[in-house]
């Protein structure tokens, strides 16, 4: 099987559905195909090179960022806007489909995950996948997340960055 | 003649003079020392399954479960495997009621793991002292048993009055299980008041065992000068022979310091625990020494220190056998939970048993007998311990790094870590004769040693081994101490800060409890117990969350139980014992209810837990629960109304319940006072909630300790330390304050002129403060 998707934690492994393993180029369709993306920053997110990377990537897709645990100081210190909430409270919120999205503008239908604990992310996307058909999921960490609706592959950090670099172009 | 309760409806629960009257009821009562119940009994005594349930819908309405399947599919019967994603299985069931299953499931056993252990500490210890034996908790402590007293509604006057609370236990454990079986339970509230029920179970299961021990053992009953005891691997004496006891009941242990004492042999031998019968042999014996919590299991075993290895129940290395045997010391296996394959050797004759497992004719011994097991493992010990002297455990530090040279860089170790921690790059480093990193993760049990690393290892490198061996560096270092476990906090306690704690003025009670499957090691959890101690909150503790705060030191060499006092008081850090001991948790949340209130305990379990929900600011922390044990305790703590936080492990529990800020109507509560149903606030937020980091969760359970019967003057205090944390860890004022201001003099005066102009954007309006709040008598009631 190929190495590259098999869950970074193998045992993981919910189900017969597993990721959609996806580019930069495919990741980047998604998000120019959604009407209201949400990106979600977890607490690996806090170190360099990742928050250069993740600021970055939110500028050029317009994405609203939401930090969880105590990602927020890092980016509140860098002078970008995000909205604070535990994982679980915003998956909770995610996943209630009556729930007006993070502006109050209407629900997201893309959400796109960087930087949480994998075994914690990988049961936030569980949530997701089993009671929010209404969202996609997407991950951009360098580890497959077989619960997400599409996942960059497992990586090494150098083709990992390659991958973050292509998220910042057309 | 008292009226009897169950016949009146209505006003009749909310009238305060009732209060009072049962107040001076009791304690005639006391005085009498009738066995007559001279108190009346409240609407549930002995709550059968469904008895508690619409308390249960009251609090699942408002904190709802939040479901994280760890797996897609159902394998519990032949119709399956089913696949649960967006379909149901071939019994009907759906993806939410299966993970309610399993959660009832995960309680259940729980449940049953510190019940049975009740079970065989009360027939043991009936055996020994006699059904007569009175339970007497000293002149400190009347409600000796504050949970049996609400949930059976009598005073266990001796040891055999505790064997009807047992009984009740285990017939209601019998239904929550065969609910589980396929086609029963389909709704998954309905699981979920049922798990709420098993978890209540555990707490009583728990008080059962704790209190028969501490009796009939004479352990400390709420001393808060309990001595302090040694702690640590560094501690144990490793010139002696060394008998190792992991498990939780404390019977073989006792056993051992018995046989010792009555052989003058206290002196020759070391005798030390892992896990929680190593706290509670400590509580008997201060002589007794303490390894450390469960994250120290196989890489001491590995160090080959022990010579004699006693097993008893729950959270043991089910290869413990095999592990022993690699350096050829001896098990004993000492109660029907944990057989390990042994012979049962409980009717032959010590020096026969002694002398078969030293010739290698068994391969271990199962002895259903504590005296015997004492007795058998000093004679085993004295004997094979200058022998296994000599017997090389542990590679050596020039063996580590050519072992290390054996590493394909493949990356499977970091894969199946649990934790995700970087081996692979600390074993490449050991391979250039670096041995920093390992002994990084070392230390503090980054790494807990569950030892899947090796498992995966195509090379077979012996990472648990190595590992120990480095830990060995600086073995004289690890020298640390812990309060023994003091058992129940007295009433006299209770009615000195149950005011400042309903009020607010002390900002809340934490727990720390639970397992080490930390995210990041135990240093994490100590230093956020020092923070709240800090901050004048009471700090209470128990099980492997009180070993792991004993490991911490600060800059001057001392440990936390050296810094703080062992009151249940502002700045005090309470170890109240092993995990039985937890149940002392809710057992002060219901003390304070029963005294400070005057509120009646027996048959009341509605009222109690709706008070504590609304007025006692008291939070549980298990940053690192991994057991089904770990499941029950906090399950059953928030049918009391208590929160808990745990950490990012915990989301595999598959269940939280959390609470939703922007449904307002979901916050309403009843005051009593006025009869009027109010908008409440999001106090506390969540009943059980994971955590990604450490800073998150220190801010979260300061927000949780927020009760909507706060005074301003406590809110103020409590919403102090909440900013202040808030700015620490997220560097703003948070943007929610605005929801817990209730009216002007809640405001912290430090940070009047920022929450002012939050206020002022939020076009916050003054509220009610209710006088009573609760969700009991609320309409559809």
């Amino acid at each position: 099987m190929n190495e590259r998707i098999i869950p970074w934690q193998p045992t993981v492994i919910a189900g017969p559905k597993q990721a959609l393993m996806v580019t930069p180029e495919t990741a980047k369709m998604m998000v120019k195909k959604a009407k209201r993306p949400l990106l979600i920053l977890g607490p690996l997110a806090k170190e360099e090179p990742l928050v250069t990377h993740s600021i970055e990537i939110s500028e050029k897709w317009d994405l609203p960022i939401v930090t969880t645990a105590d990602t927020f100081k890092t980016y509140l210190e860098k002078g970008v806007k995000t909205k604070a909430y535990g994982v679980v409270e915003i998956i909770n919120l995610l996943k209630d489909p009556e729930w007006n999205g993070l502006e109050g503008e209407g629900h997201h239908d893309l959400v796109i995950f960087i930087g949480g604990i994998y075994y914690m992310a990988s049961q936030g996307l569980s949530s997701l996948k089993h009671f929010a058909p209404h969202i996609t999921t997407l991950t951009l960490c360098k580890y497959f997340h077989s619960n997400a609706d599409a996942s960059f592959p497992n990586m090494k950090d150098e083709e990992w960055l390659i991958y973050l670099e292509k998220m910042k172009t057309d | 003649m008292a009226p009897k309760p169950k016949e009146l409806k209505g006003d009749f629960w909310k009238t305060k003079d009732f209060k009072i009257s049962i107040g001076d009821i009791i304690q005639k009562k006391e005085t009498e020392n009738t066995d007559e119940p001279l108190v009346s009994m409240g609407p549930t005594q002995k709550p059968s399954v469904t008895d508690l349930r619409s308390w249960d819908m009251k609090l699942l309405d408002r904190y709802e479960p939040f479901y994280s399947p760890l797996c897609d599919m159902c394998c519990l019967c032949t119709y399956g495997k089913c696949d649960l994603l967006g379909k149901k299985g071939a019994c009907g069931i759906d993806a939410a009621a299966q993970q309610a299953r399993i959660v009832l499931l995960a309680c259940c056993i729980g449940s049953a793991a510190h019940s049975g252990h009740a079970r065989h500490l009360l027939e043991y210890l009936i055996g020994k002292k006699g059904e007569d034996f009175p339970i007497e908790m000293g002149i400190g402590i009347d409600i000796e048993a504050p949970i049996m007293r609400t949930l059976i509604g009598k005073t266990p006057k001796k040891l055999g009055d505790l064997k009807e609370a047992l009984d009740y236990v285990e017939e209601q454990m019998i239904h929550l299980l065969s609910a589980c079986h396929t086609g029963q339970e389909g709704s998954s509230r309905d699981f979920e008041s049922k798990a709420l029920h098993a978890g209540l179970m555990d707490n009583l299961g728990k008080e059962i065992g704790d209190l028969a021990q501490i009796v009939a053992l004479d352990m400390p009953k709420g001393d808060a000068q309990a001595p302090l005891v040694e702690l640590g691997i560094g501690t144990i004496n490793r010139e002696k022979p060394v008998i190792l006891c992991i498990g939780h009941n404390v019977a073989p242990g006792a056993g051992i310091m018995d046989y010792l004492e009555e052989h003058n042999l206290e002196e020759d031998l070391e005798v030390c625990g892992i896990c929680c019968a190593a706290i509670d042999i400590t509580r008997y014996n201060k002589n007794a020494k303490i390894v450390g919590p469960i994250s120290k299991q196989l890489r001491f075993i590995r160090s080959g220190v022990a010579d004699v290895i006693i097993v008893d129940e729950q959270c043991i290395r089910t290869d413990v056998l095999e592990e022993a045997k690699k350096n050829n010391a001896i098990v004993t296996a000492t109660t029907d939970k944990m057989c390990l394959g042994l012979p049962n050797k409980t009717d032959e004759y010590p020096d026969k048993i002694v002398s078969q497992l030293i010739n290698n004719q068994i391969e271990g011994a199962l002895i259903l007998d504590p005296e015997k097991v004492g007795e058998v493992a000093a004679k085993v010990a004295m004997k094979i311990s200058k022998e296994r002297s000599r017997t090389k455990t542990l590679p050596d530090l020039d063996e580590i790094i050519e072992l290390a040279k054996e590493c394909t860089e493949c990356e499977w170790c970091d894969r199946v870590c649990p934790n995700s921690i970087p081996m692979m790059d600390a074993v490449m480093a050991a391979s250039t004769g670096d041995l920093s990193q390992m002994q990084r993760l070392y230390n503090n049990d980054i790494c807990y040693s569950c030892g899947r690393c090796e498992q995966e290892c195509p090379r077979n490198i012996p990472i648990i081994s190595m590992m120990a061996k480095i830990g060995e560096i600086n073995l004289q270092d690890q020298k640390y101490n812990i309060r023994a476990g003091r058992g129940p906090v007295q009433d006299i306690e209770v009615r000195r800060i149950g005011a400042p704690i309903v009020l607010g003025d002390i900002p809340g009670v934490i727990a720390f409890v639970g397992c080490t499957n930390y995210p990041d090691g135990g240093e994490e959890v100590a230093k956020m117990a020092e923070e709240f101690l800090e901050r004048n909150y009471i700090v209470v503790t128990t099980g492997c969350g009180a070993m792991t705060l004993g490991e911490y030191k600060d800059e001057e060499g001392k440990t936390l139980y050296e810094r703080y006092s062992g009151s249940f008081e502002a700045k005090g850090l309470v170890n109240m014992g092993s995990c039985v001991s937890n149940a002392h948790i809710p057992g002060v949340a219901i003390k304070i209810a029963n005294i400070f209130a005057k509120k009646p305990l027996e048959g009341n379990f509605e009222e109690i837990a709706d008070y504590i929900l609304n007025r006692v600011g008291a939070c549980g922390v298990a940053w690192g629960a991994y057991s089904q044990k770990a499941a029950a305790i906090a399950t059953g703590v928030n049918r009391w109304g208590i929160p808990v936080v745990v950490g990012p492990h915990a989301s595999k529990y598959r269940r939280l319940f959390l609470g939703r800020t922007d449904k307002e109507e979901t916050w309403q509560i009843n005051d009593l006072r006025s009869k009027e149903v109010i908008n409440g606030e999001p106090a506390p937020e969540h009943l059980l909630y994971a955590a990604e980091t450490i800073g998150e969760a220190t801010v979260m359970t300061a927000k949780l300790c927020l009760r909507p019967n706060d005074t301003s003057k406590g809110r103020q205090l409590k919403l102090n330390h909440y900013i202040d944390l808030h700015k620490k860890y997220f560097g703003t004022i948070p943007e929610d304050i605005y929801k817990f201001v209730r009216v002007q003099k809640d405001i912290p005066i430090t940070y009047k002129r920022d929450i002012m102009e939050i206020l002022d954007e939020k076009n916050w309006k003054p509220r009610k403060l209710p006088q009573e709040p609760s969700l009991m008598d609320m309409e559809g009631d």
